[in-house]
């Protein structure tokens, strides 16, 4: 899906250069400090402060239908904003399905809303050379707390990261005062306890785990992978290939920064993806991960794991509530689960996420609105400051929660929000347009744990005693670049995932590790990170 | 056919030809059944893989639960007023456009079937395409569902084919008694065309009942979707695990049943309405092929 919305945005891109840049070229972007652009702003406002426009004022917003609470036009949520802020949002509704097709679209054809969110890095980059997006970084005055939360959580290197070639991002990311690691694996706690063995911390231990209960099962695959469809391996290559130092499954990308060389190496030819490889070659191998986990559908995957076939499987928070625990325990009585903390490897007690989020676009053509500032104090109340982020996930106090005088969150009793008030007449999404993934993602760590079942805290707790990967250092490619990376990346992608599934499942041996590296030169490995080595120190160079 | 005697070989290709078709049939009907299945069966039998031919753990809540969405109804209101509103334009439109083609002195015939042909090989491309209808104020209503497809140049080239099937002598008897062109096409084409015509309307409807792609692209409010990005949106929630993972309250997906319930609801009319037409189905269809 990803993939495809990507191609649409090019296409998109293309066509923008014929449709739009005749009349949006030749104008120059009139400087924020304009007076004709800022009715309705507040004129001292500050971090911390409640933002409401001196008029009523209207934006429209691309906004992304969830199935599971489909669009109100009755929420609470809107009636609020415009109370609290004399804000009037005018959603385009989207469907979930293809919001990103339909962004590229509406964006391509000059047509998008003012404010563009959920949008993912990178996917924002197509959009940049056409100029039809807002460069944001430019107008962060206007922004206190966004600003301010910036300079407390110490985020500048994460926000580096978004940096396009010319310095700028052109993405207001959603932003974690902590990072939030939420992919791991589910084991089988009783099946551990049968047989006298531990919950295992490392990978190593996971392995002399699944071998003892091999020896226990002979006929089964102690353990057995789902979210292989599309990426393959998707969760199980990422977090193994973090153990190991390196990017896999979800997370993989031809660069990764080695500090030690002070450049960028390539990915799927650095020792680090090797040894992930033979981690996993060595499971297969010996025939404790079903050789199907990097290939069959996740509804085969929870099959196996949920009627007691398998024994080890990757899970979320989410997947722990639904997917596993309901299923099994009523086909399995006596079965319990646990989510693990993610298993460690050779680079010891780190945990690599980020602390950015999807975040929000803003059509460029928004300068050209005399309510601009406004808008822009507006999306850092609503998006940024703690009230605006307390209310986008909770709703009003009084109506949809409480709050006790430690700062603990409860729901008001006829509201029911991720199972907490199960059989409420009413629920917090659905009816009242709150914790929306539109409006409410990130934020202060007590806000974002807010929701966490006890398991969930127990297992952040873990998480949160190890240290952050450090951020990589920025390396943005100029449009040039960028179009001749392009044209390398995807061929470069599908044979790494061709091989790599060839060396885990053994159908090539992992002697011809080096044949291998030397197929990847004759892709392009090298041009291609030299050209990554490139934009990096032009970066370095410029931007300090 | 004269003799009721079939060689032995005869009996045996026949045999084998029913063996290998029933397996086919079974291949393109049970998914069907077993989507027929899961709506009737309890979930956690789904999500145990348990569910092939027959539903288990019986039950119609889920029906009652889809029934019960607003959003499902209104949605389902719009598809089926655009799928009448938009096969009866388009009708219209591709009958006349083809009674003209069909007319083999008509000066510049090739020229206008070009003009046909041509978008059928060539498009504007979606952002120019999406440009136009933007400009002509068509987005966020009905008529944007309508217009841009309202002729379907292969349906136009099978009608022509039939209309220059038809024996020109009826129109030329039926234009000495004093009728006028329309006329001509309205008492004496049209009711030999009963065949093409239900093919037409079939083949239209079916395609605007499926449609999703350009209601997703014109209108910008759920009131105004068809049922199918309804039902659309439902299925890419449940199975967006990927990106939904950023955040614990997205992935909250619909149930396996609700999906399968959704896709019966909204099969059902127009695999009620194949039957019916189907007698025309055949030899509408065919009648371009046949044509030397």
């Amino acid at each position: 899906m990803q993939h495809i919305s990507r191609r649409q945005a090019l296409i998109g891109l293309g066509a923008l250069t014929f449709v739009v840049a005749g009349c949006g070229e030749d104008e120059a972007p009139k400087k924020a400090a304009d007076s004709a652009n800022k009715a309705g702003a507040m004129a001292g406002y500050a971090a911390g402060q409640q933002f409401k426009a001196t008029q009523p004022v209207t934006f429209d917003i691309l906004h992304l239908n969830n199935p599971f609470y489909p669009l109100k036009k009755d929420w609470l949520l809107w009636q609020e904003i415009t109370k609290r802020t004399n804000v009037t949002l005018k959603p385009v509704e989207v469907p979930l399905s293809d919001y990103e097709k339909k962004r590229g679209l509406l964006v391509g054809s000059g047509q998008a809303p003012l404010i563009i969110p959920k949008t993912y890095h990178p996917s924002e980059e197509a959009f940049v050379a056409s100029g039809a997006i807002l460069p944001v970084s430019d107008y962060l005055d206007l922004m206190p707390n966004f600003k301010d939360k910036i300079a407390k959580w110490k985020l500048e290197p994460e926000l580096n990261t978004l940096r396009q070639a010319d310095g700028k991002f052109y993405l207001l990311p959603g932003i974690h005062e902590s990072p939030w690691v939420d992919y791991s694996l589910a084991v089988r706690t009783d099946i551990l306890d049968k047989h006298g063995l531990e919950i295992p911390t490392t990978w190593d231990e996971l392995y002399t785990v699944l071998k003892a209960l091999k020896k226990e099962y002979p006929d089964l695959y102690p353990m057995t992978d789902r979210w292989g469809v599309p990426t393959p391996g998707g969760n199980l290559l990422k977090i193994v290939a973090q153990a190991y130092g390196a990017k896999g499954g979800w997370e993989y990308q031809h660069a990764t920064w080695d500090s030690a060389a002070g450049k960028f190496a390539y990915t799927g030819a650095m020792p680090q993806y090797k040894q992930t490889i033979e981690y996993l070659r060595k499971l297969v191998e010996e025939k404790l991960l079903d050789p199907e986990s990097f290939t069959q559908q996740d509804e085969q995957a929870k099959q196996k794991f949920n009627s007691g076939k398998s024994f080890v499987i990757s899970t979320n928070a989410q997947a722990m509530i639904n997917d596993y625990r309901p299923t099994l325990t009523k086909l399995v009585p006596d079965a319990k689960i646990v989510k693990i903390p993610v298993p460690m490897g050779p680079v010891g007690e780190y945990k690599i996420q980020t602390r950015l989020e999807n975040g929000v676009m803003i059509s460029k053509k928004a300068l050209e609105n005399e309510n601009f500032v406004a808008m822009m104090q507006f999306i850092d109340w609503l998006y940024y400051s703690d009230q605006g982020q307390e209310f986008a996930k909770w709703g009003v106090e009084g109506t949809t929660f409480t709050k006790d005088a430690s700062g603990k969150y409860t729901l008001t009793k006829d509201v029911d929000f991720l199972g907490l008030n199960a059989g409420a007449s009413k629920h917090l999404q659905k009816d009242f347009g709150f914790s929306n993934g539109v409006f409410a993602y990130g934020g202060p760590l007590k806000l974002v744990q807010s929701t966490f079942s006890e398991e969930e805290l127990a297992f952040q707790n873990v998480m949160n005693a190890r240290q952050l990967w450090p951020v990589e250092p920025p390396r943005p490619f100029n449009d040039v670049e960028r179009e001749q990376a392009t044209l390398w990346e995807t061929p470069l992608k599908d044979f790494v995932t061709q091989q790599t599934l060839k060396f885990i499942l053994g159908e090539r041996d992992l002697s011809e590790w080096d044949a291998y590296v030397k197929e990847l030169e004759g892709k392009n490995m090298t041009a291609y990170i030299n050209l990554v080595n490139t934009a990096y120190d032009r970066f370095k160079k410029q931007h300090g | 056919m004269v003799t009721t005697v079939k060689s032995r070989g005869y009996r045996v290709f026949q045999g084998i030809n029913a063996v290998i078709l029933t397996g086919v049939v079974i291949v393109t009907l049970y998914p069907f059944v077993n989507i027929i299945a899961r709506s009737f069966s309890d979930e956690r039998h789904i999500v145990a893989g348990q569910v092939n031919f027959f539903p288990r753990g019986f039950n119609v809540k889920t029906y009652q639960l889809v029934v019960s969405d607003p959003m499902f109804w209104t949605n389902y209101r719009n598809t089926v007023v655009y799928t009448v509103v938009a096969t009866a334009i388009a009708m219209v439109l591709t009958t006349c456009y083809a009674y003209v083609l069909s007319k083999k002195h008509l000066k510049g015939r090739t020229g206008l079937i070009w003009v046909a042909i041509f978008t059928m090989i060539f498009s504007g491309g979606l952002i120019p395409q999406y440009v136009l209808v933007n400009s002509l104020g068509l987005t966020n209503s009905i008529w944007a569902i309508v217009l841009p497809n309202a002729i379907s140049v292969f349906n136009l080239l099978v009608m022509k084919a039939f209309f220059e099937g038809l024996p020109r002598d009826l129109e030329e008897a039926a234009a000495i008694d004093g009728l006028n062109t329309y006329g001509i096409l309205w008492r004496i084409v049209l009711p030999l065309s009963k065949a093409v015509i239900a093919t037409m309307v079939l083949f239209y409807a079916v395609s605007f009942w499926n449609s999703w792609f350009t209601a997703f692209l014109y209108l910008n409010e759920q009131d105004l979707f068809p049922v199918t990005i309804y039902l659309r949106n439902l299925i890419a929630g449940a199975t967006g695990a990927e990106s939904a993972g950023a955040a614990l309250s997205e992935v909250s997906a619909a149930a396996a049943n609700i999906q399968a319930v959704t896709i019966m609801l909204t099969v059902l009319p127009i695999l009620a309405v194949y039957p019916f037409v189907q007698r025309y189905f055949v030899s509408g269809v065919m009648l371009g092929a046949v044509k030397g």
